[in-house]
C-alpha cells in the first residue's frame, strides 16, 4: 500500500498513518495476512521519525487492525475488535457525530445524509469485491 | 521517561562576546529518544548555544547540563555519549576516507563496523579517496558516518544539510532516521539546529524557536499544526468592518486569511457571521510558524 502524507491537515502524522491502513483494510487495497512495511522502512520512504511510526502500528495493533509476529515484522488482521458490541457502537456513534455536525454546517438534510452514508458502504464493498478478483 | 535526566536541560543560558548577547536567557530541555528541532534565523544564537552544549565555548552565565552533567567538568563523559556535525565540516586533507575513519574510531569507545560498511556502500564513497579530493557532499556525508559508528546517545547536528543538493539531503535525512535510530530508538536523541525546516518536518517531535538568544516559542510538533490554522473565506463583496480582534489577518479583495494561534472556532464563527461563498482552513508547515512568529505583525507576504 501505498501512504501519503499532508502536513497541512492539522491532523498529527501517527494518526495519518493508523487512518490510512484503517481505509485500506477496509476498501481491500490489503488483506489479512498482508504484511506491512518494517517501521525503518517506512520511516526512510516517508522520512519522518521512527517513533511516528511505531507509534502508529501500537496504535493499529491496540485496535486490532493488525498484529506483529516476533521476528517476523506486522501483518494486517482480520476485521476483529477487542471491544464488545456496545462499546463498538458508543465509539462509531463518535466519529458519526462529527459527520451529522460537518451535515448541519454543510445543510445537508438526514435523508440526503443517510442516503449517502448507504452509497459510500456500496462503494466500499464494491472496491474489496474488485479487490479480491 | 521523565524520571530520567534529559539529555539536554539549558537553564538561563547567556553567552556575550564583548558586549554582543549571542545567547541571551535560553531556556530549553530535550528529553530522551526525541528528534528536537532548533530553529532560528542566521545570529538567533543557535551555534553559540551547541558549543556551550560540547563545552567549545563556556557560557556567561546559566545552566547547561548534558545527561544531567555539566558538560565543562565532565567533559569526557559527556563528549564520549555526544557526535557532532558541524555545518562546515573539515578533516585532515592528506587523510584517506579509511584513514578519517580509523583516526575518528580510536577515540571512541563503540565503533560500528556494520554500520560504517552499509553507510560507504550507500554513499558510494571510495575508502582509498583523499579527503582533500571529496566534494562538500561527500565531506558532509563522511562526517555523518564518523558520528553514526560510534552510535553516540545524543547526535547534535548544526544546520547538516545546508549547501547540498537535495539528492543528498535526503539521503542525510533517510540515514539519520534508519542507521541512527536503528539501535535503540529510546535511546537515539538527535538536536539539530536548522533553518531549512521543510526538510526535517517529518522528522522532528518538538522544536524551540530562538531568535535574539532567547526561545521564543517551543512546542511539540503534531500540537503546533493543530494549534496553528489558517483560515480562508471568499465573500460575494468585499466584507467591511469585519472584525476579527487580535487575529493576523491578510485581505486580497473578497478573499480574507486569517492565521490562528490557538482556536481557530471564534476566527471561523465571525467569518460565518458574514456569509462566506467559501470557507476552508489548514494547518500551517512548522517552516510557516516559524515566519508567523518571527516576522513583524502587518508584514505577512
Amino acid at each position: 500500500m501505498r501512504f501519503q502524507l499532508n502536513f497541512k491537515s492539522g491532523k498529527p502524522v501517527y494518526l495519518q498513518l493508523v487512518d490510512q491502513v484503517k481505509a485500506a483494510a477496509a476498501s481491500g487495497a490489503v488483506h489479512a495476512g498482508d504484511p506491512l512495511p518494517s517501521v525503518r522502512t517506512l520511516a526512510e520512504e516517508l522520512r519522518v521519525n521512527r517513533n511516528t511510526v511505531a507509534k502508529a502500528y501500537a496504535d493499529l495493533e491496540g485496535q486490532h487492525v493488525i498484529e506483529t509476529v516476533a521476528g517476523k515484522g506486522c501483518f494486517v488482521r482480520a476485521a476483529s475488535s477487542p471491544f464488545k458490541k456496545d462499546v463498538r457502537l458508543k465509539l462509531l456513534a463518535q466519529e458519526i457525530d462529527g459527520a451529522v455536525v460537518q451535515a448541519h454546517h454543510l445543510q445537508i438534510a438526514k435523508s440526503e445524509f443517510l442516503s449517502l452514508a448507504d452509497d459510500r458502504f456500496d462503494a466500499f464493498a464494491q472496491k474489496r469485491s474488485r479487490a479480491e478478483q | 521517561m521523565n524520571q530520567e535526566a534529559p539529555v539536554i536541560d539549558l537553564d538561563h543560558l547567556v553567552r556575550r562576546y564583548g558586549r554582543t548577547d549571542a545567547v541571551n536567557g535560553l531556556n530549553l530541555r530535550v528529553q530522551p529518544g526525541r528528534c528536537y528541532g532548533f530553529f532560528g534565523r542566521n545570529g538567533a544564537g543557535k551555534t553559540t548555544t551547541i558549543k556551550c552544549l560540547l563545552n567549545l565555548l563556556r557560557p556567561t552565565s546559566g545552566a547547561v547540563r548534558v545527561f544531567g552533567m555539566d558538560p565543562a567538568r565532565d567533559e569526557v563523559a559527556v563528549k564520549s555519549r555526544i557526535a557532532y556535525v558541524p555545518d562546515q565540516v573539515a578533516f585532515y586533507p592528506w587523510m584517506t576516507v579509511r584513514d578519517t575513519l580509523d583516526y575518528f574510531a580510536s577515540f571512541r569507545a563503540t565503533w560500528n563496523q556494520a554500520t560504517e560498511r552499509s553507510l560507504l556502500d550507500r554513499f558510494r564513497l571510495d575508502a582509498r579517496q583523499k579527503t582533500s579530493h571529496l566534494s562538500k557532499g561527500q565531506r558532509t556525508q563522511l562526517a555523518l558516518i564518523t558520528a553514526i559508528c560510534p552510535e553516540p546517545e545524543l547526535l547534535v547536528l548544526d544546520e547538516p544539510t545546508s549547501g547540498l543538493d537535495p539528492i543528498v539531503r535526503r539521503e542525510f535525512i533517510q540515514t539519520v532516521i534508519g542507521a541512527y535510530q536503528e539501535g535503540d530508538p529510546g535511546r537515539r536523541t538527535v538536536f539539530v539546529s536548522t533553518h531549512l525546516i521543510s526538510e526535517f518536518e517529518g522528522l522532528i517531535d518538538e522544536f524551540t524557536i530562538i531568535d535574539g538568544g532567547r526561545d521564543v516559542l517551543t512546542l511539540d510538533a503534531d500540537a503546533a499544526r493543530e494549534r496553528y490554522q489558517k483560515v480562508h473565506a471568499r465573500f460575494a463583496v468585499e466584507p467591511v468592518g469585519l472584525d476579527l480582534a487580535g487575529a493576523r489577518v491578510l485581505r486580497r479583495g473578497r478573499d480574507i486569511e486569517v492565521l490562528v494561534n490557538g482556536d481557530a472556532g471564534d476566527a471561523i464563527d465571525r467569518l460565518r457571521a458574514r456569509s462566506p461563498e467559501a470557507i476552508s482552513t489548514e494547518a500551517l508547515t512548522l517552516e510557516e510558524i516559524f515566519v508567523a512568529t518571527l516576522q513583524p505583525q502587518g508584514a505577512v507576504a
